[in-house]
């Protein structure tokens, strides 16, 4: 075994504000190896990777790169000493092509003129997006590109500046079954060339296929490591959330009945969705499982009213919804819908913890003769709402959302739609970057409302998430729904092969 | 909303309490006018624009005057905002000037300016541009617009009658909101009353003092009447676009060439000397600004003295043309170096 | 052999106290800058602290926050109304039209005055609706609908009048529109509006949301489009109402009043606080923005300074108070 490690973290410390974040962090990750950095959001995961990305100075402590000292002051010097930071929100200039983000900083030149060498600036992309397996011109723009694309062309430009070493951070977040695979299989490619990497994520199954090492954070501290094969999935959470969640899944209390509170009948919209039948019962939690493109989320959108149908109807409690109505008019029907877009379509990321929560029910605070809100009411179901959804509790109600993990973002949409009484809540993919703790908590308040006599209508495209859940599984493919399975029928395989679109007259 | 109105009676509480003194004081030096003349005056000069050579040389005109006497100037331009020069002379106030000079936006929007003034009993003066009648008072100095267009037309007609042919003329009319343009129109019809056998007038163009303006339209006229051959603009300031449109035209030439348009101006400003020194100008009505800007300050302290002035004060001017050039050109604004 | 190091970044944001970040990031911050500069500057400034040049003061200041509070509404959705002064000029020349004995018709009645300032605020009730309806149902970016408005209405006022002022205006408006303490008593109350329909209005609320985020304001309910029209009416009507007092102090109806003020009105409304980009501001910075601008006038007039340094200066003035607020907002913004 080599000797050298790859990287060597000693004693790490980092505070903001008098707040410790990290303390006193150390591990080393031998040459060539994967190790898999697994934590709650707020365990110090992205504090101590910036500090190895040259973003943040520690406070105390050190890092060894390959043996020597190694003392980022900005990024620029990690990238000079090989290290390459793979962001979740990915940092690529869409307006410019690959070639052009690729090369930025050194740009190949014609000579020592200052003209852009294209040529030579179009086979070196061309070399690199063979590595990454990309077959497409270095000269198409960046904001073409599917979001596996992307992450590709990321990849590419971390080997463009010769990394020893790649931090990727929720790679796959946003990348269908497919481009997962592909970029796993890049992965170990990349293992086979001696590069050590950094992976991050809450999917557990993923750091299990790829890494070699696990180091666990919590609160701060290292809370775990070693050879990934020494530590199970529960062994892994109960480390990560510092108490052994006996189950994945919330207890279901109550049941479906029959009573039909929405009902969709043959809806199409032309290669969107096609001839989309379903209902969604009193008290029941129905899922939609799907590959990324099978007209999921499209769907959500069109019972909300924010995309229009060309046929087929809605109907809502047995009323049916008119084709123009928007979501105001449907909220007004006791719809809900939390989107797959949580920074840009489900909060005001800039606005208060209180305002975000009151904003779907606002009217009901309005006291006439001037329509003036009433703060006391207003407070007081912000408070109960508050405790309603468990969200942390060290944060005041002025803060910005901004400030939130995920987890507690998320529970504030739903916790705004929860204020609102929703006979139906729509969900698309609730529990995207949520970390386990707090997806347990997402599922329970999912189930509560099912309980009270509620739908839910649920799109993941995570299958355990959806037979932990579901009463009653649907599974759409290419606009179309391809499975209806009931809670007996529910199998894994069953519900992917469904899922997984047909050749063309087959 | 108790805040807001709490911190605005502060301000104004404040304000007020703290310095009673320095304003007190202030009117105390002023006293009541014994020797006004023998110590050094402070005088408010609020312009309305810079925007044109002419207001310039008023401008330098007036803190030449004012430098000379070893008095202060205050300047306020207000770039054609009505209420900020209301506010800008309502700040002199405040400092208690002794006499405010005051170029309005024009002959109506000024009443409030010099009403506040009056009611201050500070003296104001009002450079080349007359309020118009009203209980305020205010005393005007400025050109006879009508008087001096007149002479130079005047000349302009005699220079046509030599060539022994009619002319067709184009006159550029100001805006027909300032009574100095009002006046040089009248002073120009006077003149060629009586003419028509020498002045045929087949365009006349309305500018209302814009460059753009004046350039389409003497573009149109020279189009529709290529035959063109007498011009007068009721200010120099138009001569670039006159003579852009005359080049275009293939009609600038010298005077005594074939083809010379007859050319005549008003204001005497640098354009308008140097057509006059190469020979393309035939003749400018000379508005006198030295002449003006000294009326303007005799005017402030014989009002501060008492006296009755008349509401206008007329500069006479004088007529420029290739005859006097050399003799009279040291009064001209237009040809001094600055 | 790990190096330890202090980071240079944690010394570099420790502050003195708690107090220092508070009063930095306090509502009050630009009050506080209109209280240290009329303190360094004011002594040097002949006249400055007279009740005169209070009064003086007020009475410009009070227009300009009319419109500038205006200009904060649709600042908060996200927009900008560059028809503002446009508007003014529209209104003034409207109004002086209806009230005119000549034009007007109504001949010194009761009722001219009246007459005359709804007639003034209906046009710029009028056009702010219009800009708004362009704005959310045309989906047009609110800066070039405004700044077409900007040139049409100007136009229009012009043509109306022909470019000449009309004066003649019933004596009882040039003493409403002239009278500082009318002006302070109106100029309150529509401030007072403002702030409760801001802060205790449903359409408050929502006017934030919009701002913050349009899309998920749509998705939570909000009437987007309603909230932008209704915006830009408001803007459109309280310049109406600067219009009012505008139109009063200069005793004439012209479609040039107040072709100026854009970039004061802006540049008041921004250095108090309020976000060019949308859901910030407040109607207290608003009018601390107002009173720095004016103050900064205000002594500059008052200096005799040559016209062409006066206005460097108060570039550099104005220029100073945005870098100390960047700087502010650095310091004083949450840590990470």
């Amino acid at each position: 075994m080599n000797t050298i490690s790859a990287i060597e973290f000693s004693g790490i410390s980092k505070s903001f504000a008098g707040v410790p974040v990290l303390r006193g962090i150390s591990f080393k990750l031998g040459a060539g190896r994967t190790l898999g950095l697994v934590g709650e959001n707020g365990a110090g995961k992205s504090t101590l990777m910036n500090i190895l990305g040259g973003n943040l100075l520690p406070d105390t402590g050190g890092m060894v790169l390959g043996g020597t000292p190694y003392t980022p002051q900005d990024p620029t010097d990690a990238a000079r000493a090989g290290v390459a930071f793979i962001h979740q929100e990915l940092n690529l200039f869409a307006n410019l092509s690959i070639a052009e983000n690729l090369f930025l900083a050194a740009l190949p030149r014609m000579g020592s003129m200052p003209w852009i060498d294209r040529r030579a600036l179009h086979d070196r992309t061309a070399t690199l997006l063979g590595q990454v397996g990309l077959a497409i011109a270095p000269e198409t723009l960046v904001e073409q590109l599917s979001a596996g694309e992307r992450q590709l062309v990321e990849i590419a430009r971390a080997l463009a500046l010769e990394a020893r070493l790649i931090i990727l951070d929720e790679p796959t977040t946003s990348l269908s079954v497919r481009e997962t695979e592909t970029l796993f299989s890049l992965l170990r490619r990349l293992q086979a060339r001696g590069i050590a990497l950094i992976y991050i994520s809450h999917l557990l199954e993923h750091v299990r296929q790829l890494c070699h090492d696990l180091v666990v954070l919590r609160d701060g501290e290292v809370v775990a490591q070693g050879p990934i094969e020494a530590y199970d999935t529960p062994a892994i959470i109960s480390a990560m959330v510092g108490r052994s969640l006996t189950r994945l899944y919330p207890e279901r209390r109550g049941a479906s009945t029959t009573v039909p509170l929405l009902e969709v009948r043959s809806l199409t919209q032309l290669h969107i969705v096609r001839d989309i039948s379903f209902t969604v019962h009193r008290g029941e939690v129905l899922g939609i499982f799907g590959l990324m493109g099978a007209g999921r989320s499209e769907l959500a959108r069109i019972l909300f009213g924010l995309d229009s149908a060309q046929y087929g109807e809605v109907r809502m409690r047995e009323k049916v919804i008119n084709r123009r109505e928007g979501p105001r008019e449907r909220m007004e029907r006791g719809l809900a819908f939390l989107t797959e877009d949580r920074r840009h379509e489900g909060l005001c990321l800039e606005a208060s913890i209180a305002d975000n929560l009151a904003l779907v029910s606002l009217r009901e605070h309005a006291r006439t003769p001037l329509r003036l809100l009433d703060r006391n009411t207003w407070q007081q179901a912000i408070s109960t709402i508050r405790a309603a959804v468990r969200l942390t509790a060290k944060v005041s109600d002025a803060q910005s959302v901004q400030t939130l993990s995920g987890g507690n973002q998320q529970k504030v949409i739903l916790g705004k739609w929860l204020l609102a009484k929703p006979e139906v809540l729509i969900l698309d993919e609730p529990t995207r970057g949520v970390d386990v703790g707090a997806r347990f908590e997402l599922y329970q308040l999912i189930l509560d409302l099912a309980d009270r006599g509620a739908g839910v209508l649920m799109i993941s495209s995570e299958i355990e998430e959806l037979t932990g859940l579901c009463d009653r599984i649907l599974v759409m493919s290419q606009g179309e729904i391809r499975g209806n399975f009931p809670r007996t029928e529910f199998s894994r395989e069953r519900l992917l092969v469904a899922a997984l679109p047909r050749e063309a007259h087959a | 909303m108790k805040p807001i109105l709490f911190l605005l009676t502060l301000a104004i509480g404040l304000s007020s309490a703290s310095c009673r003194k320095s304003a007190s004081s202030a009117t105390a030096t002023q006293g009541d006018g014994t020797s006004p003349a023998d110590k050094p005056l402070v005088i408010g000069v609020a312009f309305e624009t810079l925007q044109t050579e002419y207001w310039v040389a008023g401008f330098e005109a007036i803190r030449a005057d004012l430098k000379q006497r070893g008095w202060t100037m205050l300047e306020a331009v207000s770039d054609g905002d009505t209420n900020r020069q209301l506010e800008q002379v309502k700040n002199f106030i405040t400092r208690r000037v002794d006499g405010i000079i005051l170029v309005p936006k024009d002959s109506k929007t000024c009443l409030p300016i010099i009403k506040a003034a009056n009611a201050a009993n500070i003296p104001i003066v009002l450079f080349n541009r007359p309020a118009d009648k009203s209980e305020a008072r205010s005393v005007a100095v400025v050109a006879d617009n009508f008087a001096l267009t007149k002479e130079t037309v005047t000349y302009l007609v005699s220079e046509a009658e030599k060539s022994g042919r009619k002319h067709k003329a184009a006159l550029l009319i100001g805006d027909l909101g300032d009574i100095n343009a009002i006046g040089r129109r009248d002073g120009f019809d006077a003149a060629i009353k009586g003419k028509e056998s020498v002045i045929e007038v087949v365009a006349r163009i309305p500018t209302e003092w814009s460059q753009e303006k004046a350039q389409s339209g003497i573009v149109n006229a020279l189009q529709a009447h290529p035959d063109i051959s007498f011009i007068f603009t009721s200010s120099d300031f138009l001569f670039p676009s006159i003579v852009s449109a005359l080049k275009g035209a293939g009609k600038y030439h010298k005077i005594g060439t074939p083809g010379h348009v007859i050319l005549g101006g008003f204001d005497g400003d640098a354009t308008a000397y140097q057509m006059l020194k190469e020979g393309y100008l035939d003749a400018t009505g000379v508005q006198d600004v030295y002449f003006e800007a000294k009326q303007c300050i005799d005017a402030i302290l014989d009002l501060r003295a008492g006296k009755i002035l008349p509401e206008l004060i007329r500069d006479p001017g004088f007529v420029i043309h290739q005859g006097n050039l050399e003799a009279k050109s040291a009064q001209m604004w237009g040809a001094q170096k600055r | 052999m790990p190096s330890s190091r202090p980071s240079k970044e944690t010394a570099g944001l420790i502050l003195p106290g708690v107090l220092f970040r508070r009063a930095l990031g306090s509502d009050y911050f630009v009050l506080g800058l209109c209280v240290i500069y009329a303190l360094a500057v004011g002594p040097f400034t002949p006249g400055f602290f007279t009740p005169e040049n209070a009064a003086n003061l007020l009475s410009t200041a009070l227009p300009l926050l009319l419109v500038a509070l205006g200009q904060m509404i649709v600042l908060i959705t996200g927009g900008i109304d560059l028809s503002v002064t446009s508007i003014i000029g529209l209104c003034s020349v409207t109004g002086a039209m209806v009230m005119n004995p000549e034009s007007g018709g109504l001949g010194g009645d009761m009722l001219t005055v009246p007459a005359g300032c709804i007639a003034m605020l209906l046009v710029g009730m009028l056009v702010g609706t219009a800009n708004g309806f362009a704005v959310a149902r045309c989906r047009m970016p609110p800066f070039i609908v405004t700044l077409a408005t900007m040139m049409g209405v100007g136009g229009f006022a012009v043509w109306l009048t022909q470019s000449k002022a009309i004066n003649q205006l019933p004596p009882a408006f040039n003493a409403l529109g002239g009278h500082t303490g009318i002006a302070l008593a109106i100029t309150a109350l529509a401030a007072g509006c403002v702030q409760v329909m801001l802060n205790r209005s449903v359409f408050g609320r929502w006017l934030y949301a919009t701002g913050h985020n349009p899309r998920t304001a749509h998705i939570s309910g909000v009437p987007v489009g309603g909230v932008l029209i209704a915006a830009y009416a408001c803007s459109g009507m309280l310049a109406a109402l600067a219009s009012v007092f505008y139109t009063g102090q200069a005793e004439t109806g012209s479609p040039v009043l107040g072709q100026r003020i854009l970039l004061d009105v802006i540049g008041a409304v921004v250095i108090g606080g309020t976000s060019l980009s949308g859901g910030r501001g407040k109607v207290l910075w608003t009018i601390f923005g107002v009173l720095f601008l004016k103050l900064i006038d205000n002594t500059l007039n008052l200096l005799s300074l040559s016209i062409f340094t006066l206005t460097i200066v108060k570039g550099a003035v104005i220029l100073l108070a945005a870098v100390l607020d960047a700087w502010r907002i650095r310091v004083a913004g949450h840590p990470a």
